[in-house]
């Protein structure tokens, strides 16, 4: 649905013309809130568990404290879309190679060194035709890793930046750091979404890709829509 | 030489894992080859693929070998590929 389509949807349900002051006051406050609202359910837990100072741990079922687990519940989810039949089989192989980077991503950064709850929160949910799947870890984040290995970053949107875009890793001397561009063009080429969050600072890529300030959470957040 | 990468799992998504099959293989599949000979790598029954267990193994077996690729029609396998070419240099000559 459009934002014009909702715009006058909410003037007809308020009875109000679509540019009274009234209506430009709903859709300011509308736009404004739009930033912290999720989705579904899935989405509100795992932001809600990022975005909390107070660190807790997440429900047993979206919760991977190690790498084995995630592996485990991958391999799982591709066999659970395919059986499904709802998806295209390669839609699948690439939104899970997509999970499965970021997804490593956060135990390769972290390890040893998580701030306080270790592992990530991993979940999806498919409906009709629709697939989301949420990764977050409240780890460091991606500007404190590439900090270490380009001081010059001055904040969370440079550092994004610079991890979808350079050939870089905060595990340098290794030569790694081509997984998030990976992500990146494949989700360009294939026409799927993605919104990745880190700190202070979101990304979100479809055919383009968007930088911009967002609420603090502790460490990442990616929302992978097909 | 014949590598079925499918022989260390259909879903083949991280470096550790990734490091593990290479050290396999120098270990068990290419130690006794000449050095000129080729190594045919296999991603036949391989779902998903991505470029940090690849980098671990394909990279470093293209590093020191002549290798050559088949089955390769897996779209994470081709876009892990593509990855590999353009950010790690990954060259073959198929």
């Amino acid at each position: 649905m459009s934002p014009d389509q909702k715009q006058e949807i909410l003037s007809r349900i308020k009875g109000l013309s679509p540019n009274t002051p009234q209506m430009r006051g709903i859709r300011r406050q509308t736009l404004k809130t739009k930033k912290i609202i999720m989705n579904n359910d899935l989405e509100k837990k795992s932001i809600y568990w990022v975005k909390n100072n107070i660190p807790f741990q997440v429900e047993k079922k979206y919760y991977c404290e190690t790498r084995d687990i995630f592996q485990a519940r991958l391999d799982a989810m591709v066999d659970f879309l395919l059986l499904n039949f709802k998806i295209i089989e390669n839609d699948i192989y690439i939104l899970s190679a997509i999970a499965g980077e970021i997804g490593n991503n956060s135990f390769d950064h972290n390890l040893g060194k998580w701030p306080d709850i270790m592992g990530i929160f991993f979940s999806y949910e498919l409906s009709e035709k629709k697939l989301t799947i949420i990764l977050a870890d409240r780890g460091q984040g991606v500007f404190t890793t590439l900090k270490k290995v380009k001081p010059e970053l001055k904040n969370d949107e440079e550092a994004l930046f610079v991890a979808f875009n350079e050939k870089i890793s905060g595990r340098a001397p290794e030569p790694r750091g081509n997984g998030l561009k990976f992500v990146k063009e494949n989700i360009k080429e294939t026409k799927k979404h993605l919104l990745f969050m880190s700190g202070m600072a979101k990304i979100e890529i479809n055919e383009k890709m968007e930088i911009s300030q967002t609420e603090k959470i502790n460490g990442c957040l990616a929302i992978i829509n097909n | 030489m014949k590598i079925e990468l499918k022989k260390f799992g259909d879903i083949l998504v991280s470096r550790p894992a990734g490091r593990e099959a290479y050290l396999v293989i120098l270990a068990y599949s290419i130690k006794d080859i000449e050095k000129d000979e080729e190594i045919i790598i296999d991603f036949a029954g391989v779902k998903v693929l991505t470029p940090s267990w690849a980098d671990e193994v394909i990279t470093k077996l293209a590093q020191n070998h002549k290798i050559r690729l088949e089955n390769t029609d897996n779209p994470t396998v081709k876009a892990t590929l593509n990855t590999l070419s353009k950010y790690s240099d990954l060259k073959i000559n198929n």
